[in-house]
């Protein structure tokens, strides 16, 4: 249905979208996951048509958007980032007002007010100014604001950042519902993986610009499948552990963390008596020691080096 | 276009405090600076040191005070009136002899001009009546030529260039022209800047998003702006006209430029706000480059005053001076349709300048 075609940006001598190539088949839910400053808000502005690639295509359903973007706009319904709304009114004053721009009959408006501030579940709050509502509900309002002229296609870009559990739960449900219930397309930018777990039959990663992985969750986590994560908390870190567990056979990679050390080795290598004595011989102590469920957290981690909240 | 312009009119509707303070503002910096009592009479301090100092004083007093009610001559202590002068209480003082005078001045000002030429007449006219008679029977003398002028023989009319009557220059309504469009320029500018807003809060993403073109979001917010502009500035002239009294001629004309003016004023702002880019550096820099435009304009100084080539020049690119001239013209100057013409014709020049820049500038940068 929509696919990107080596999708570039460069700002000045920035390149900020690289060649990314994704596609969302009809009804699918899709996640676009990566750290602050990856690229997922550009590659979204590409995509919706409010901002021209520096190369590459946006197609829709085979056919360029770059160009004619008004077919793309037809079908698209965009929660922006920041509260598009104007403050000085209320819900349902910035609710009829985006649905007379999108032209949605006067009778049809009505009910389609009604039926996405009761999704949103802020059906009892509609005569309430935005300048008077929580973090969370105006994020709710803004989400309701892009369903008004019923989009086949919706592109949520981090709708969840700074809100509270109550307001979180209930965009994820709205999204969830719109997906499995109407047929939506959803793409969904987050950092935050258990959203996209939650959602999503398919991930993109996208760091410093690029697609670094793809495919649904449990191909991505397979390319974990191989290795095993071990999480030991120790009384102190020195340098001299890190380079003595590093030189173990299969040992791929160790990491310092806040609390110890994290060590990714090959599937089944036993280094919990070796990692034992070279603790004993550097006087170190083990407080704790867990072997990982690998989680798309550390998919990430192993594909980009860092955390998504880096 | 109309859903943009309805937008912005249910936010007005919920805080309508800023229109209305500026009505109030136009009327009240009108009142408070435009009393043309200042400049219909002045008062001149006059003294003698003569001898016969008081009788000097009384008969040149009584005819100083005859010939012009524009101006009061009063008689003062020498010392006060010279302190008057020197402090800028006074715009001039007179000090008086038997058959001669002089001005004390501490500046060249417009005014000192007016005293000079009203006192050199009445002194020159009393010196005439004492040649032909001698010196006896001047008063008799004197009135006979005040019956006789009632009826003069000879008539002198001054006429301005164009062949027009004259007209006594009114600063006070100048002022009230000036002041008018001056705090409409920050209402306008104000909602000029909703066009930053929407951009920095995401709302105008959103639209471009939807079936409302681009010309009909600008349309939507400009015509707004120009709407609530021509709003204020009808609702003050007719305040003026009717409850206070003041009298425009031709009103219609007045509204006419008032429209022109305030089209030609939302390109400026839509200029700036295509500078700036963001809301917040358009309150930093609109409301500091605003007052100083009806300064280079002249606006609240006499014809004339301003001199300055490339003030003038800097001032001509704004509309304030071709408004305040035009409306001047009409309400002083009996101007027609064609006199109109060409400030007219600048104004919307100006308009179309600075809003293609002001569009190119928002647009510019988004990509």
């Amino acid at each position: 249905m929509l696919e990107t075609v080596k999708l570039s940006k460069t700002f000045k001598n920035i390149k900020a979208v690289d060649e990314i190539d994704l596609y969302l088949n009809r009804g699918e839910s899709v996640g676009l996951l990566g750290p602050n400053g990856a690229g997922k808000s550009t590659t979204i502005s590409m995509i919706s048509s409010l901002m021209k690639p520096t190369s590459g295509d946006v197609l829709l359903n085979g056919k360029s958007t770059i160009k004619d973007p008004s077919e793309i706009r037809k079908v698209l319904g965009v929660v922006p980032q920041e509260i598009a709304l104007y403050e000085e009114l209320s819900a349902y004053e910035n609710l009829k007002f985006f649905g007379e721009v999108y032209s949605v009959d006067k009778k049809r408006l009505e009910e389609r007010i009604q039926y996405t501030l009761e999704m949103v579940g802020l059906k009892e709050r509609q005569k309430g100014l935005i300048k008077t509502f929580s973090g969370g509900m105006k994020r709710r309002v803004n989400i309701a604001a892009a369903l008004l002229h019923e989009p086949e296609i919706l592109i949520l870009d981090e709708p969840t950042v700074g809100i509270d559990p109550q307001s979180r739960n209930h965009i994820l449900e709205t999204v969830k519902r719109l997906n499995e219930e109407q047929g939506t397309t959803v793409l969904y930018t987050s950092h935050y993986m258990e959203e996209v777990e939650q959602l999503c039959d398919r991930v993109y990663i996208v760091d410093h610009g690029k697609l670094v992985a793809s495919g649904t969750i449990n191909e991505l986590l397979s390319i974990l499948s191989s290795e095993d994560t071990i999480q030991i908390q120790l009384s102190q870190t020195t340098d001299s552990l890190i380079e003595k567990v590093s030189a173990i056979d299969h040992v791929l990679r160790v990491d310092e963390t806040k609390e110890g050390i994290r060590v990714i080795s090959k599937k089944g290598s036993n280094l919990l008596s070796q990692i034992v004595q070279i603790a004993e011989s550097e006087d170190l102590q083990i407080v704790h020691f867990e072997v990982e469920v690998p989680s798309l957290e550390d998919v990430f981690l192993h594909l980009t080096g860092k955390t998504l909240r880096d | 276009m109309k859903a943009v312009m309805k937008a912005q009119w249910m936010k007005e509707k919920r805080k309508p405090y800023l229109i209305l303070l500026f009505i109030g503002l136009s009327i009240l910096a009108t009142i408070i600076f435009g009393d043309t009592s200042e400049f219909e009479e002045q008062t001149v301090p006059i003294f003698s040191n003569e001898a016969n100092a008081e009788e000097i004083e009384s008969k040149w007093s009584e005819l100083l005070n005859e010939e012009d009610s524009s101006m009061k001559f009063v008689i003062t202590d020498e010392e006060q009136a010279r302190a008057d002068v020197s402090e800028g209480r006074r715009n001039a003082a007179v000090q008086l002899m038997e058959d001669d005078y002089q001005l004390i001045v501490a500046s060249d000002l417009p005014y000192v001009l007016q005293i000079e030429q009203l006192v050199q007449q009445v002194f020159t006219k009393e010196a005439w009546i004492q040649a032909a008679t001698g010196g006896e029977s001047v008063a008799d003398a004197r009135d006979e030529i005040n019956q006789l002028m009632e009826d003069p023989p000879v008539q002198v009319e001054t006429r301005t260039t164009s062949g027009d009557e004259f007209q006594d220059y009114n600063m006070g309504m100048q002022l009230l022209f000036g002041f008018s469009l001056f705090i409409v320029m920050f209402t306008i500018g104000f909602k000029v800047n909703g066009i930053n807003n929407d951009k920095v809060n995401g709302i105008w993403d959103r639209l471009i998003l939807s079936p409302v073109s681009k010309s009909g979001m600008y349309a939507g917010h400009l015509l707004y702006s120009f709407l609530v502009g021509i709003f204020q500035l009808t609702a003050v002239f007719l305040i003026f006209r009717y409850l206070m009294g003041y009298d425009f001629e031709n009103m219609w004309m007045i509204l006419t430029l008032a429209a022109v003016f305030t089209l030609s004023m939302v390109s400026v702002a839509m200029l700036i706000a295509g500078m700036t880019k963001t809301p917040e550096k358009f309150y930093m820099i609109y409301p500091s480059v605003i007052p100083i435009i009806p300064i280079i304009s002249g606006v609240y100084m006499p014809p004339g005053t301003l001199t300055n080539p490339i003030i003038t020049f800097i001032g001509d690119l704004f509309p304030l001076s071709h408004a305040v001239e035009a409306m001047m013209g009409v309400a002083l100057f009996d101007y027609g349709w064609t006199d109109l013409t060409l400030p007219i014709a600048l104004m919307l020049l100006i308009g179309v300048i600075c809003m293609g820049i002001g569009i190119n500038m928002v647009e510019r940068g988004k990509n």
